[in-house]
């Protein structure tokens, strides 16, 4: 392959070759560990891994490519989301059309992200559609149940419009003098932490996991996972700061608040799906449940890294 | 051959394109329709988007032998309709009901003639499209085929959700995630009308449950 088409640099292709190296590693482990433990169930945590292996190599093909397929395939999940979301909603029958405006709000937003018009990407979801979005809820002249109706839907579009499509316009950010790295960089750090974030208060959990600490929203939850695994973020943040152009401390603060905003969005959601009664929002990706439960850290870690980021840096 | 290819290209790429990917329609156990050349494929009614899923799930050289049977005075209401319904829906259009004096075509003899042809259909027993999650009771022109020919499987088709992408007296299309679920295709049990669409009713039903049951299981 010829890596200048991709316009590879070291720092890039050192991020690459370790998400790879750490899925090459995880697909062992697992094969190794069931052939000497045959009667340890790994089922799940295999067809987690093989699911994390479609969804990296999606993921990264589209962050190096062509920064237009990157806004196409983040705005699809976004989508992809929000119709996840409305499906086991349950909205009542006169909310189809403000849900269609919802849908609408998705192309827009990603197009302000693209175009990098900062002012206009910011306002979009917060100002314009929390204005526009309970009028075409009041409009249909139903009453009844409308201010969940209101309350709900401005709050999807946040959820998994508006956190989400920072991921985007990281790409869109300008270049800084001294940052090979560049946006490219910056959005493979954030989604590289928050999904090992994931993966490490997981396996904190599982391995030392005693005291609960949500237990009515996520009972798998503990303290040891969570303090474990913040701290590995954290410290794994720290050695990645070369695809930032954040300082050691600096590194040091934006991945400990990533790998706190992580822990909330992933409660968030989970607190969404026991009031509704499902345990995954769909079926989409196997082993990870539905494209929500896969993207809830994100919704909220996209945007603290980047506005901290835009803070410090830019 | 012309039309086969249009067919194929309208439903089986852009249409299933658009169904799987902006809709959010997922099929389960579509390899059923590989497995049988002449079928009924037999579904619960709630939206027009019934039947473009149905058609885009065809194995794309089937498409052109498969009718989705269609009430005349609604999709025949006037010629140009009735054409497009036929040419791009591939549709047969029949009479609501059959004629009582003998006067005027036979819905009953016109389904004959296509399976007689080797065709296969679509039938949607419910008669129209009924409210979101609602079944109604079945009609019993799927027994009088099957009773006739008893050597054509009919196939079982559950749809969820579909009510919810474009109920009944609505123009705007909105996604939400919906199933199609195939069930295995199966012979008339018996020769009595009655119990053939309890047989066919009973099969569609157990399909909503096996979505249930799943959802349940998640």
């Amino acid at each position: 392959m010829n890596l200048t088409r991709f316009n590879l640099n070291s720092e890039l292709l050192s991020i690459i070759l370790l998400i790879f190296g750490l899925l090459i590693f995880a697909t062992v482990l697992f094969f190794v560990w069931g052939k000497i433990k045959p009667q340890a169930n790994l089922t799940e945590l295999k067809t987690r891994t093989k699911s994390w292996w479609v969804m990296s190599s999606v993921f990264v093909f589209a962050a190096l490519f062509n920064p237009m397929i990157s806004f196409i395939a983040i705005g699809f999940l976004s989508f992809a989301a929000l119709r996840e979301l409305y499906s086991v909603l349950n909205l009542r029958e006169s909310d189809r059309r403000p849900i269609f405006w919802c849908y609408l709000a998705v192309p827009v937003q990603y197009y302000l992200a693209y175009v990098g018009w900062y002012g206009a990407f910011i306002i979009f979801i917060p100002v314009v559609m929390f204005i526009w979005i309970p009028f075409m809820v009041i409009i249909r002249g139903e009453v009844k149940g409308i201010i969940q109706s209101m309350a709900i839907l401005p709050s999807s579009l946040m959820l998994c419009v508006f956190g989400i499509s920072h991921m985007a316009f990281l790409l869109s950010l300008p270049e800084l003098p001294g940052f090979a790295a560049g946006g490219r960089g910056l959005l493979l750090f954030v989604v590289f932490i928050t999904e090992m974030n994931d993966v490490f208060q997981f396996t904190w959990g599982k391995l030392f996991g005693r005291y609960k600490v949500l237990p009515t929203v996520s009972p798998n939850k503990t303290w040891e996972g969570l303090i474990g695994g913040i701290l590995t973020t954290t410290i794994v943040g720290y050695f990645l700061r070369f695809l930032t152009p954040l300082s050691g401390m600096e590194a040091l603060l934006v991945s400990f608040l990533v790998a706190v905003a992580g822990f909330i969005g992933d409660v968030v959601v989970s607190a969404v799906k026991r009031d509704i009664g499902v345990k995954d929002t769909g079926s989409t990706i196997p082993g990870h449940g539905g494209i929500l439960d896969r993207i809830d850290s994100l919704a909220t870690t996209a945007p603290v890294f980047f506005h901290l980021v835009y803070y410090l840096a830019y | 051959m012309i039309r086969n290819t249009f067919l194929a290209f309208l439903y089986s790429l852009v249409m299933r394109s658009f169904l799987v990917l902006i809709v959010g329609v997922k099929y389960r156990n579509r390899e059923v329709l590989k497995k049988e050349k002449q079928f009924i494929i037999v579904a619960n009614h709630n939206s027009h988007v019934d039947t473009m899923a149905l058609l885009s799930a065809l194995p794309s050289s089937r498409i052109r032998h498969v009718h989705p049977v269609a009430a005349a005075d609604y999709f025949g209401s006037n010629p140009i309709r009735a054409f497009i319904t036929k040419l791009l829906v591939n549709t047969i259009l029949i009479p609501r009901s059959r004629p009582v004096d003998g006067e005027g075509p036979d819905p009953v003899q016109m389904m004959f003639d296509q399976l007689e042809k080797g065709e296969s259909l679509i039938l949607f027993p419910e008669g129209s499209r009924g409210e979101p999650g609602k079944l109604q009771k079945f009609k019993k022109g799927i027994a009088l085929l099957l009773e006739k020919y008893p050597h054509i499987p009919f196939i079982p088709v559950y749809m969820s959700n579909m009510g919810k992408v474009l109920p009944k007296g609505d123009g705007v299309l909105v996604p939400f995630n919906s199933t199609v679920i195939f069930g295995e295709p199966q012979l008339a049990n018996s020769c009595d009308l009655e119990s053939i669409v309890a047989q066919v009713e009973h099969s569609v039903l157990s399909l909503r449950k096996d979505e249930h049951g799943l959802s349940k299981e998640r």
